[in-house]
Order: C-alpha cells, then sequence, then structure tokens
C-alpha cells in the first residue's frame, strides 16, 4: 500500500517537473488565505441570516411574501369591533389598551397553533368578537369593584409599554395589519423563519441553575416538510453541556409540528445560546 | 504521504465550512422559560398507609427544588388520573397526561414498611423523552423521612445537572438562644437544631473540617479567645490553639491538614498557618495593620483576607508560598469576611455602607464585582454551599439576627434559622 | 499521540494515588492540653495579740501605709474610668488621655493592684476585625499607660470585639458608648 503510493508519487513527480511540489504549496497557503481573509474584517462579510427579533403571534398564518405589517398583531381588526355599545360606560381608558400590549418576554400566553390550516377570515373574526364581548363585560365588572387601583396600573403599564416599544425595533404602523415589519410581499402572515423561531423558543426552557458553564451554544439543523412537520433534526455542534444539549433535544421534540403548511421546505439552521438571557440577568 | 492527507483535510474543511456559511440561520438566544415545570405527584403508599409521611416527605423535597430555582412546580389540583398510579417504571407512566399538563419532569415514589424499616421508591422521569432520569431505593429508620427527602433532593439535581445536590450537608452556626452563644448545628432547611456546646461563654466563628465530622471555632470559655476543634459525634473536645492574646477565625486548608488563623501574640494580629496538632508553622503577614478573616482558594495556594493596612479595611490575597499580597477590593470603604466559592471562581464579601452590610462577589482577579444583597438589614458573614451553588448568612433585622440562604446570584433568599435566639456565623459542611 | 495520552493519564492516575495515600495518613492525635487553675491562696488576716502594747512608730506607720494601700485600692477599683474611642479607630483621643492620666495615678498610688484592660468595639463592622480592633484598643491603652510611668508587668490586655456592648441599641449615642476601653482590677 504504502510502496505502491510512493511509486505514484515518484511517477507524479518525474511528471510534473521539480516545481511540482512547491506549487502544490503554493496552492495550499492560497486556499489557507481565502478563508483568513474572509474572516478579516476588510472582506466584504454576507454572515448568517439573521433576522431581527419579533414576537410572533403563534395563531398567525405562515405565507411566502409576507406584507408589511406586524408579526404580533392577530388576524382581526384590533380597533372595538362594530358592537362598542356592551360597554356601558365609554371611559375614556380601555380604549387605550386593545391589543398593543408590549411584546411579553415569555410566549407563555400563546397557546398552541390554531388546528385549521386556513383560518376562515370570517369565522374567526367572529369568535373573536364574541370573545371580546365576553371580555368587555368581565372588563366592565372589575373595573366598577377596583377602578381606582386598576386604572393607576394601567397607566403605569403603559409607561413603561411605550418606553420598552421605543426601544424596540419599531412597527411602522401602530395598527397594522398581520405582516411582517419589512415585509414586501402582498399575503397577510408572517414568515417561516419567524414562525418557527418564535415556537420553538416558546417550547424551550433551560434554568440557568442548570450548569455553571456561563453561555453555552449549539447548533441544530432541522428539516420541516411543506406540511410542517419535523421529518429530521441533527446537532451540528453539541455545547457539551449535557443539561444544555437535553434541554434543547426536549424544545426541538415538542416543536415537531407547526399546525399548518409551509410554503417551502428548506432546512434550517437554529443556533441557541443564552446572550440574550444572560444580558438580562 | 501525510502531506496529501492533510491537504485534503483542509480541502474537505473549507469546503465544509463554505457550505453551512449559505444555509438559513436562526439564532435563540434566550430560553422562553427559565425554569423547568416540574410535577412533584404525593408518595402513595405501597403497603400500609401511614399519615403524615407524604405529607412531610413532599414538603421538605418542595422546599429544597424550589430552592434550587430550576423549577416551576405544576399544580397538583390539575394532576390527573396518572398522579394517583403507582409507577415505578417508565413504561407504566402515562407521558401523554403529563405533557398535556405542561409537566417536561414528573418525580413519583412510594413507600412501604418492612418491620422497623421503611422503604422508599423514588422515581424522576423526563416527560418528553419518557424515560426514568433517576431512580433510587432508600432502605431507613421511620424517623428519617426528612433525611431521605433531602438525599433524593441531591439525586434529582445531579439527574439534570451532573453535580450533587447540598441537601443533605449540615450547617454549623452561633446562637444565643441558651442565653449564653454557643455552637449549634442544624440541616440546610433549618431543621433538628442541635447545640453542640455548653461553654456558658463566648464562642464564635465555626469552620468544618473538609473530610471529617469536625468543626474549629473560637471560644472564651478559660478566659482567652482560643481555637477549639470538636468532634461532632463523640463530642471530644481540645484546645487547638492557645497562644497568648486572639486566636480566632480558624479555617481548615482545603486539604485539611493546617488551620488559617489568626493570632495577636506578636502584639498585633497576624495570620499564622498552624498544624492540626497545634504546632506553630508558618507566619503569613507582617505588618502593623490588622489582619483577619483568612479564606482559602480551593488549591490551597492563597488565603483571602481582611486587612486595613491601606486604611479601611479591604480584601486581599496573600499567596502561600510566595507569601506576596495583593489587594482585591477598591471599591466602598469598610470591606470583610471573605469567602472564596469552592470552585474557585467568586469569591464573596460583605461591605459597610451606612449602618448597613451587604453581600457581593467578586472575580479572584478583582474583576466583575456584583452586588447580591439589598434591602433592609445588615448581612453578614457569606458562606458557600459545598457545590457553590448557595450561599448562607447571617441577617440582623429590627433588632434579631437570623441565619438565611440564598443562590449564588443573590435570589430566592430565605430564612432558615428558627425564630427564639440571634443566630450568626453560619458555616456549610462539606459533603459528609 | 497516543502514547503520549497514555503516558499522561499514567502519571495523572499516579498523581491520584499520591494524594489519595496522602489523604489517608491519620493525622497525629492532638494531646488534651488542660491546665489545672491555680488555686489562689487567700492570705489569712494574722490575729492581732491581745498583750501589752509597746508603742512601735514603725509599725504604725506601717499599718498607716497599709490604710492607705487598701484606700487607694478601693480607689483604683472605684476610680479606674473606662475610655472611648472614635469609629474604627484605635488612636486615644485628648478626652481618653486626661482620663487615662488620672487612671495611672491611681494605679501608681496602688502599686499592689493588677489590671486586665478590656478592648471593646460597637456591633458595626467583622466580628474578627472588631477583635483585633478591640484589642488595638486594649493595647493603645496600655501603652500609654506604661508611657505615664504604670509598670507593665501590672498590666494586661483582653479584646471582646462587639461580643459584650454597654448598650445593644442600634443608635449612634450606643455605638459611641460601647467602643470603649474597660479595666478590671485583677488583684
Amino acid at each position: 500500500m504504502e510502496s505502491s503510493r510512493k511509486q505514484r508519487w515518484k511517477q507524479l513527480q518525474s511528471t510534473f517537473e521539480p516545481g511540482f511540489r512547491r506549487m502544490l504549496v503554493v496552492s495550499l497557503l492560497l486556499h489557507l488565505l481565502l478563508p483568513i481573509l474572509y474572516q478579516a474584517d476588510w472582506f466584504p462579510k454576507k454572515g448568517p441570516v439573521k433576522p431581527p427579533v419579533y414576537r410572533v403571534n403563534l395563531v398567525n398564518k405562515i405565507v411566502k411574501n409576507p406584507q408589511a405589517g406586524r408579526p404580533e398583531a392577530v388576524a382581526t381588526k384590533p380597533k372595538p369591533s362594530p358592537k362598542p355599545q356592551v360597554k356601558p360606560k365609554p371611559s375614556p381608558k380601555p380604549q387605550v389598551k386593545p391589543k398593543p400590549i408590549p411584546p411579553k418576554p415569555t410566549a407563555k400566553h400563546v397557546v398552541k397553533p390554531e388546528p385549521t390550516p386556513e383560518p376562515a377570515p370570517i369565522v374567526s373574526q367572529v369568535q373573536e368578537d364574541t370573545r371580546l364581548d365576553a371580555l368587555a363585560a368581565i372588563k366592565a365588572k372589575l373595573k366598577k369593584q377596583k377602578e381606582e387601583q386598576d386604572r393607576k396600573d394601567r397607566i403605569a403599564q403603559l409607561k413603561a409599554a411605550a418606553e420598552k416599544e421605543a426601544t424596540q425595533v419599531a412597527s411602522p404602523i401602530a395598527d397594522a395589519p398581520v405582516g411582517m415589519p419589512e415585509g414586501k410581499g402582498d399575503e397577510a402572515g408572517v414568515s417561516a423563519i419567524a414562525f418557527i423561531r418564535e415556537l420553538i423558543q416558546a417550547n424551550w426552557k433551560y434554568s440557568p441553575y442548570l450548569s455553571a458553564v456561563s453561555n453555552p451554544e449549539a447548533k441544530v439543523r432541522m428539516f420541516y416538510s411543506t406540511d410542517g412537520e419535523l421529518q429530521h433534526y441533527e446537532f451540528i455542534e453539541k455545547s457539551g453541556v449535557q443539561a444544555f444539549d437535553d434541554s434543547l433535544t426536549r424544545a426541538i421534540l415538542q416543536s415537531k409540528s407547526l399546525g399548518q403548511p409551509l410554503p417551502d421546505n428548506e432546512p434550517i439552521i437554529v443556533i441557541f445560546n443564552l446572550k440574550e438571557m444572560l444580558d438580562l440577568r | 504521504m501525510n502531506f496529501l492527507r492533510t491537504l485534503a483535510f483542509v480541502l474537505f474543511l473549507a469546503f465544509f465550512s463554505a457550505a453551512t456559511v449559505g444555509s438559513v440561520e436562526i439564532e435563540i438566544s434566550s430560553p422562553g422559560e427559565q425554569t423547568i415545570p416540574l410535577a412533584i405527584t404525593p408518595l402513595l403508599p405501597i403497603d400500609g398507609v401511614k399519615q403524615g409521611i407524604a405529607e412531610e416527605f413532599q414538603q421538605v423535597l418542595e422546599n429544597d427544588l424550589d430552592l434550587s430555582g430550576l423549577f416551576d412546580l405544576v399544580d397538583p389540583a390539575s394532576f390527573l388520573s396518572d398522579a394517583k398510579k403507582l409507577t415505578l417504571s417508565s413504561t407504566e407512566v402515562d407521558f401523554t397526561q403529563w405533557r398535556l399538563l405542561g409537566a417536561e419532569a414528573v418525580l413519583k415514589g412510594g413507600y412501604r414498611f418492612e418491620g422497623e424499616k421503611m422503604i422508599f421508591e423514588l422515581r424522576l422521569y423526563d416527560v418528553i423523552s419518557r424515560r426514568l432520569l433517576t431512580g433510587r431505593r432508600y432502605i431507613a429508620k421511620k424517623e428519617d423521612v426528612r433525611r431521605i427527602a433531602h438525599a433524593f433532593a441531591d439525586q434529582v439535581l445531579l439527574s439534570l445537572t451532573g453535580e450533587l445536590g447540598p441537601f443533605s450537608s449540615r450547617i454549623a452556626y452561633i446562637s444565643n438562644r441558651s442565653g449564653q452563644k454557643e455552637l449549634y448545628l442544624m440541616d440546610v432547611d433549618g431543621n433538628k437544631p442541635l447545640r453542640l456546646t455548653a461553654h456558658r461563654s463566648i464562642v464564635l466563628n465555626p469552620d468544618f473540617a473538609p473530610k471529617r465530622k469536625e468543626l474549629i471555632f473560637t471560644s472564651y470559655k478559660e478566659g482567652n479567645p482560643d481555637l477549639y476543634r470538636k468532634e461532632i459525634y463523640t463530642g471530644r473536645e481540645s484546645r487547638l490553639s492557645l497562644q497568648e492574646g486572639l486566636n480566632i477565625g480558624g479555617r481548615y486548608s482545603p486539604d485539611g491538614r493546617e488551620v488559617a488563623l489568626t493570632l495577636s501574640k506578636d502584639k498585633n494580629s497576624e495570620l499564622y498557618l498552624i498544624g492540626t496538632d497545634g504546632s506553630l508553622h508558618k507566619r503569613l503577614t507582617k505588618h502593623f495593620g490588622i489582619d483577619v478573616d483568612p479564606s482559602w482558594d480551593p488549591d490551597g495556594n492563597r488565603i483571602a483576607f481582611v486587612s486595613d493596612r491601606r486604611g479601611n479595611p479591604h480584601v486581599f490575597i496573600i499567596d502561600v508560598h510566595t507569601l506576596e499580597v495583593t489587594r482585591l477590593t477598591y471599591e466602598g470603604k469598610y470591606n470583610a469576611t471573605p469567602a472564596w466559592s469552592p470552585k474557585g471562581d467568586r469569591i464573596a464579601f460583605s461591605r459597610l455602607e451606612g449602618r448597613e452590610f451587604n453581600i457581593f462577589t467578586i472575580n479572584p482577579d478583582g474583576s466583575d464585582e456584583r452586588q447580591l444583597t439589598f434591602g433592609p438589614g445588615s448581612k453578614e458573614h457569606p458562606r458557600w454551599s459545598p457545590d457553590g451553588r448557595f450561599l448562607i448568612y447571617s441577617l440582623d433585622r429590627d433588632g434579631n439576627k437570623a441565619i438565611w440562604i440564598m443562590r449564588a446570584d443573590g435570589t430566592g433568599a430565605r430564612r432558615i434559622s428558627a425564630p427564639g435566639g440571634d443566630d450568626t456565623h453560619p458555616a456549610w459542611s462539606g459533603r459528609w | 499521540m497516543q502514547n503520549w495520552s497514555t503516558r499522561l493519564l499514567l502519571m495523572l492516575f499516579v498523581l491520584t494515588l499520591l494524594v489519595a495515600g496522602c489523604a489517608k495518613k491519620p493525622v497525629a492525635e492532638e494531646a488534651v492540653v488542660e491546665e489545672k487553675a491555680e488555686v489562689a491562696v487567700v492570705e489569712e488576716q494574722p490575729t492581732a495579740a491581745i498583750v501589752e502594747e509597746q508603742v512601735d512608730e514603725a509599725a504604725a506607720a506601717r499599718a498607716a501605709a497599709e490604710e492607705a494601700a487598701r484606700a487607694a485600692e478601693a480607689a483604683a477599683r472605684a476610680g479606674l474610668a473606662r475610655i472611648h474611642f472614635d469609629f474604627d479607630q484605635y488612636l486615644l483621643t485628648d478626652t481618653a488621655k486626661n482620663i487615662l492620666e488620672n487612671n495611672a495615678k491611681l494605679l501608681k498610688a496602688a502599686p499592689v493592684v493588677k489590671v486586665k484592660i478590656e478592648g471593646h468595639c460597637d456591633e458595626r463592622g467583622s466580628d474578627e476585625y472588631n477583635l483585633a480592633l478591640g484589642e488595638k484598643r486594649a493595647l493603645a491603652t496600655m501603652n500609654y499607660l506604661v508611657s505615664l510611668g504604670v509598670s507593665a508587668d501590672r498590666l494586661s490586655i483582653i479584646s471582646y470585639g462587639e461580643e459584650m456592648p454597654l448598650d445593644p441599641a442600634k443608635t449612634e449615642e450606643a455605638w459611641a458608648k460601647n467602643r470603649r476601653a474597660e479595666f478590671r482590677v485583677v488583684l
């Protein structure tokens, strides 16, 4: 084996003249230089696609070309529906508080995606309206009981929300329809990436007390089929922290089904780390 | 031929990295929830019910696990039929029910009697991957329910984090509940307090031997602040250091073969190393200022201590071999009682600001100082749990001093010592 | 490569053995050193003879001197005043020095009296640091008395740190009261 290779090497040397070896070395060096240049700052870098982080409402539809709008909006008009008479006294305060509540840090309130793949707009709107009615009735009741305290709390909340909103990526319009802030298409819905990101994050439970390793990071490649089911996933890089990797497996297993079809099925690489969490702490 | 092989390898790597850069990446940099939803089901009798056992077990375990900060307990009111079923293997558990409730882990168990003995069967399951995380059988006396709950809490942490919990260890402290300051011992949750000394004098500042079940402390029993040693179970006691003047702040070296302490036999407080037979090994400091409160790094090479050599009391670090002294804290005007973490990564200390002390931690190189405690009351004497997860300290508030515990990041603080006296100077044992 | 790692492993293994071996070495048992408290010998008062009495001027002088000494001792017991310190300080204030000058006079008048100087601190600050500080206070007090001519072998010191406050309140006044040096007559 070894000797035959040696022979072939000698053959090559004889055919390619004495400069061959040097040529190979130069070639190798050039190849090495390329990634170095790529890593260096002066080389125009494309970087991985990291869409800005939005809170996506998980009841929204995934579309290929989302229109401009808010990913956290609900598919119904956020403004009071055509029956405001339910409210006993149209006091000015509650109106302020329809939906632009600050994106909550946890997605707890977002329950499972709606099982109906195509939310028939009329049906859901009716549902939404009745829900709003019921809410309004309860709210009116509660209001009478502890109006003062409530109002104070709400003002404080709104103030905090306004402050928070100002620092975050602002939606183009306050009462924009469902869409993506940078959306250029014409479909009401959110992008697949934003949706999947939100779903996995909501399902990911990890306590900072699980490991003393300060910032573990892992990379997972995931394949969803067009009907929104997870076909396959693989760890490209493990963090090496058992508790961290286990928490990711659990999150992925719980995000097996998107609950709705995908416009196309390209593999997605998810990088998990704790940068944001550690900043908060 | 190595040359060609390396070349091929390099080219392969270059190709591979280029390929990954191209695809769509999402970065998720914080989990949706920072706790793990855990369901703790009540212990079930396997044969023979005994009132109170399941409740006591549950209470101790829940308290330990809550303190760990890892979990968010699933409301027992929402439990479905599987909670009432004794399932000691993962194939029998109805994981779908638990998943429906949002639990990621479920803890189940049962107990039975065998003569004078009690046998506990305890299991922790992963709901998502449907497997057993840890299973333990404990055979013990009937009064050992608390002990078993602590031991299993330790195992739960081991199975999830790879490191045993500290709940089976003990805490020593000084209390005046008998009228004088004496040495006491208690469980990590403050239960089973036990008085160890009857000196009827002043007992101060205990420290555990790293391996033996033994404590050292200072006492004025013979009129002078001498350093004593006491074996916990035999009760045997002796004077370890009785130099003229102070013999205070004794701290066992990590290997348990030496004790660092403050002696004032030179008419000034200096740090010394003595052997476990009381013989003087080495004088560490030589400065006209006050040098007190030694705390070893876990390697046994350096000692953090308090000195006023630069005016105000600050924390310094001395190299035990070269005796080179470096200053650790610069902020504040009064820093004291350093405690080096068992992993060596942080040093806790207390700082006087105004009328009250608060607890801080800092890296041993002096960077990344953080305040852990806020709010009313003076917090002193921080000491680490053997795994570095928790800190205990004494809190002096409204004229009452008590031992408190918190996580190493300052969250989850709670009182552990029972009311009925002033409790100070906590010390955490190693793993027994 | 493999050779290297096996060698490294082997070395680690041997090291572990060594460390384990050392750790198991029994630590020499420490003999309990218990000192027997000296039994104080109480001097019996000589009973006075009831026979005839010779007028002895020397004896009268002695008796007078004894009386004076007893009075001085009593005065010392009653009159040795405590001194106070500033926060985190062991330097003597002028007031403290005045008091000590008076104390020195009392002590010199009663040359048999031995005194233990106790150093105390307020409750603020670490207990250990305060023990050391209390000792510094006691020492500074003793040194000043010695400089005023009190014999050093009549003086001893002890520190109680913050363990024995005069006033347990958490006020500036209480703290000021507690930062002190006290004098205990031991003979």
